[in-house]
């Protein structure tokens, strides 16, 4: 895990505790996330029960928007989309079809949409956000913190947001003081909440 | 003549001549695996002839060796099925127990998972109960090992072999009663074993059941049993037709001590009952007949000689 400037697992026991070091590290690498997180610090004790995960990701890529992956060619009421990558088509579809209704967005191939707008509508189509990174891969670390977590801690809260996240799991109600907790593990790596 | 379990593998050319051997020599084939052009077969066959097997198989690329968990069953007890346990850490251990021969059944309990909340239900102690050995397969913490085993060692009357993330001292020094086996430093991985460190743990494993059921092998011949569970399988191949409809990889499974044979219990338990073995003696006088609590299975248990009088 060369590329994550900080981690470290924090537990009582130094057995376990260096086996969740390797547990997060076959994690992280098999969800291709070890690009994207910059610091990470896990915390496990087995005796309360509780797991706590906090981190700091890397500057994640901005919101694609239309622009960045089709053309837009407006003549007299009629635009033309010509898609260039087909990865963001699908949510670009579920956005214009939401927005116009499904009956005024004709595809009559996989990389073009043929709309008849007015030009009210079709103002500012370009910078149409499609899609947002940051959603996805914050619901894939999340998910892959569930994984590295002891199983059964059914109990949990997460967030994720502005560069960071944090997760705390246990089998039991949360302890009321947890929010501090959280903090005490963000001053470890250098970042608070 | 003491029987010894062996795997034999070798081309699929003439191989049925092997079988035919084994069987001439008073031996039994437990299982046969026909894998692309290799023949896989578990077999028990006398001691003395392991040499005569090995010399007729050899033009034929055949190469024989004991397997000591041949002719067993066991269970590997995850405490779920989660992906924190799957697949490497369970499979990998189950896989490498069937490769040396064990039939393995892995049951992923269904709240065996945490520590304060780990259960056991009657239903996964009694498929527990009904195999010759059980593998505990639990964590990587010692706290956690301390306070969810004696839950889920609760009403388990099979020897249990015990892993876990610490080490074999501290596995000790955690469990009481102690159990019969103890393997530590193989707890929960989320990687393939590939290393020869990781493997040798896994042979680590099968060397404690090994001696596990030396040891349990050891006290059923001070009163053995009325018939060999092997023979009892050859009796149910030959003279119940139905078996042979079955399309599980085992229909017979054998164990140490009985049969598990997976015809439905309500229709086959009289015909198993009333089936002859030799000379007038059926296997409803030798062995007890019961339901099985793994789908609608039979399980067979021999008796002892001490309780039949009878040894065929």
């Amino acid at each position: 895990m060369e590329a994550v400037e900080y981690f470290k697992v924090e537990c009582p026991e130094e057995a376990g505790g260096s086996y969740y070091l390797r547990i997060a590290d076959v994690v992280l690498l098999d969800h291709n996330l070890v690009r994207v997180v910059k610091k990470l610090h896990l915390f496990i004790d087995p005796r309360i029960p509780l797991f706590i995960a906090v981190g700091v990701t890397q500057k994640l890529p901005g919101i694609v928007r239309l622009r960045d992956f089709a053309d837009v060619n407006q003549q007299e009421g009629k635009v033309t989309v010509s898609i260039g990558n087909e990865a963001y088509l699908a949510p670009l579809l579920k956005i214009l079809w939401e927005k116009f209704g499904k009956d005024r967005v004709e595809q009559p191939d996989r990389f073009t949409i043929i709309m008849n707008l007015s030009s009210e509508e079709s103002e500012g189509l370009e910078d149409l956000p499609v899609f947002d990174p940051s959603t996805t891969i914050y619901k894939d670390l999340i998910y892959a913190l569930q994984v590295i977590q002891p199983e059964g801690f059914k109990v949990r809260r997460q967030y994720y947001g502005n560069g960071k996240f944090y997760l705390v799991a246990s089998e039991d109600t949360l302890p009321e003081n947890i929010e501090d907790l959280v903090r005490e593990k963000f001053a470890l790596i250098g970042e608070s909440l | 003549m003491i029987l010894v379990p062996v795997t034999y593998k070798g081309g699929i050319y003439r191989h049925d001549e092997i079988m035919d051997l084994i069987e001439d020599l008073g031996g039994y084939i437990i299982q046969k695996h026909v894998i692309a052009q290799e023949v896989v077969l578990q077999a028990l066959v006398p001691k003395d002839d392991i040499e005569l097997i090995r010399r007729i198989g050899k033009p034929l690329t055949g190469e024989i060796f004991a397997s000591p968990l041949v002719g067993t069953e066991i269970a590997v007890v995850s405490p779920s099925l989660e992906i924190h346990h799957l697949p490497h850490a369970s499979c990998d251990t189950a896989e490498y127990i069937r490769r040396n021969g064990a039939k393995t059944n892995m049951v992923g309990l269904a709240r065996g998972f945490g520590k304060r909340i780990a259960q056991l239900n009657d239903e996964e102690r009694d498929v527990i109960n009904e195999h010759d050995l059980a593998v505990y397969l639990l964590g990587d913490f010692e706290a956690c090992i301390a306070h969810k085993f004696p839950v889920l060692r609760r009403g388990i009357t099979v020897p249990i072999v015990l892993c876990g993330g610490p080490s074999t001292e501290v596995l000790k020094s955690l469990i009481d009663p102690p159990v019969e086996g103890y393997v530590g430093s193989i707890g929960r991985f989320m990687h393939r074993t590939k290393e020869s460190e990781e493997l040798s743990r896994l042979d680590e494993i099968i060397e404690v059941i090994t001696a596990v059921l030396d040891r349990r092998r050891v006290e059923l011949a001070k009163d053995p049993l009325s018939v060999s569970p092997a023979r009892l399988m050859n009796v149910v191949n030959e003279k119940v037709d139905a078996i042979h409809d079955v399309l599980s990889p085992t229909p017979v499974t054998v164990q140490m001590t009985g049969l598990r044979v997976k015809l439905p219990y309500d229709t086959f338990a009289i015909v198993l009952k009333k089936t002859e073995i030799e000379g007038g003696t059926t296997i409803g006088d030798v062995a007890d007949i019961r339901p099985s609590r793994m789908r609608d299975y039979i399980l067979i248990r021999v008796k002892p000689f001490s309780e039949t009088n009878v040894f065929i």
